[in-house]
């Protein structure tokens, strides 16, 4: 049987709002027309920082007037999740899937797996580790290499050494929050390529203090094509979803979902 | 995975259980395992009408929003405020503290038909 369509659509670098706004009209789109393919939204966006429905507010750290003056925009989504970053150099993701119709139906929990699992083989192909950690959702990276010791550590104090310079490498790679209606996702990921991530600094990342960010250029040495990993992305989303991607431009998006946008012309 | 015999279930893993004229609801020991730690559940209104198989509600945990189902139509009677403060009741004991609604159902008689009985749901979950 062939694989039902996904399709893939980059948007480049687009405002927040506006990629919002279309993810609410292909959510409706899709609660009224069963059979429209799903849709998987790929694009940069310009510095943000978004609050997830119960987020805490006391997690972006920075005056809102310094925010303001260098052009960080804020919002708050009705995804789950807490305070989140995205800007340039990073890679979102936002899966509008009929989860009523993938491998595993109507389970958030392996919804959030899959997402995680396409993120860990991308990481993989770059030879980054990639990681889940209990009950914090995202993508992480952490190091497994204790620091070096001498010969007068027993076993036991090896492995504990080991085990507490693991945790406190903890650091996050991908951020994960959805949301789904009517078992239609929305909302998504957000992977650290080229990303600069002094702009972490502005916000406590999904309000967890004692954990840091990193990016695929910050483990690599180097910056990594965009446009190579949203390939990539685009091929282990539909792996995991057992979807088949094709790419679509923008205009035939808007035209399958009968946007505003395009009944006007 | 905890089914109790004496619920009936949907398919979205919600479970409502009759006592006398009321109808109380919630979400299954799967349905809370699956989402993890429940952080806040949104639920209607007392008055509001709910309507079997719609959207009543939104329970977000540390993995996802998502929508809660009414497994009865009918007037929300009565809310289990305590998850205002403790979400994490719905993790804990997801068919006694965790109660979401009580609803007065205005069609029960048919629309039981709709629900899966304990047996039912059991497979439904083994097969996921």
């Amino acid at each position: 049987m062939s694989r039902r369509p996904l399709w893939v659509v980059d948007l480049g670098l687009i405002p927040y709002a506006e990629a919002l706004q279309l993810q609410h009209t292909l959510v409706a789109a899709k609660k009224n027309v069963p059979d429209m393919p799903d849709v998987l939204l790929l694009q940069e966006h310009p510095p943000v920082i978004t609050i997830g429905r119960n987020g805490n507010e006391e997690n972006i750290v920075a005056p809102r007037e310094v925010l303001e003056r260098l052009g960080f925009q804020i919002f708050r989504v009705e995804r789950g999740g807490d305070v989140t970053y995205h800007g340039p150099g990073q890679v979102v993701g936002y899966p509008i899937l009929d989860l009523r119709r993938v491998p595993k139906p109507k389970d958030v929990g392996w919804f959030v797996w899959a997402l995680q699992e396409a993120l860990i083989r991308l990481l993989d192909e770059y030879g980054i580790r990639g990681e889940r950690i209990h009950k914090v959702v995202g993508v992480w990276v952490r190091d497994h290499t204790g620091p070096a010791l001498d010969a007068s550590f027993d076993e036991r104090t090896r492995a504990s050494l080991a085990a507490a310079h693991a945790r406190f490498s903890d650091r996050k790679i991908a951020a994960i929050g959805a949301r789904i209606e009517e078992w239609i996702s929305y909302h998504g990921f957000a992977l650290n390529v080229n990303t600069n991530l002094h702009h972490f600094d502005f916000i406590v990342p999904c309000g967890l203090r004692d954990r840091g960010v990193t990016s695929m250029a910050r483990e690599l040495g180097h910056e990594v094509p965009l446009e190579e990993v949203k390939r990539r992305v685009a091929y282990h989303v539909g792996q995991v979803f057992d979807r088949k991607p094709v790419w679509r431009s923008r205009t035939a998006l808007e035209y399958l979902c009968g946007a505003p946008a395009m009944r006007g012309r | 995975m905890n089914v109790p015999a004496d619920l009936f279930y949907t398919e979205e893993h919600e479970w409502v259980r009759l006592e006398g004229e009321v109808a109380v609801v919630g979400i299954t020991d799967y349905a809370q395992h699956e989402l993890g730690d429940v952080v806040y559940v949104e639920l209607p209104q007392v008055g509001d009408h709910v309507t079997q198989s719609e959207p009543f509600g939104v329970v977000e945990s540390v993995k996802a929003a998502s929508d809660l189902f009414a497994p009865v139509s009918g007037e929300v009677i009565e809310i289990n405020a305590a998850l205002e403060d403790a979400p994490e009741l719905v993790n804990n004991d997801p068919y006694g503290q965790g109660w979401m609604i009580k609803v007065r159902p205005s069609n029960w008689e048919a629309e039981r038909a709709n629900l899966l009985d304990a047996e039912a749901y059991r497979r439904l979950i083994e097969q996921e």
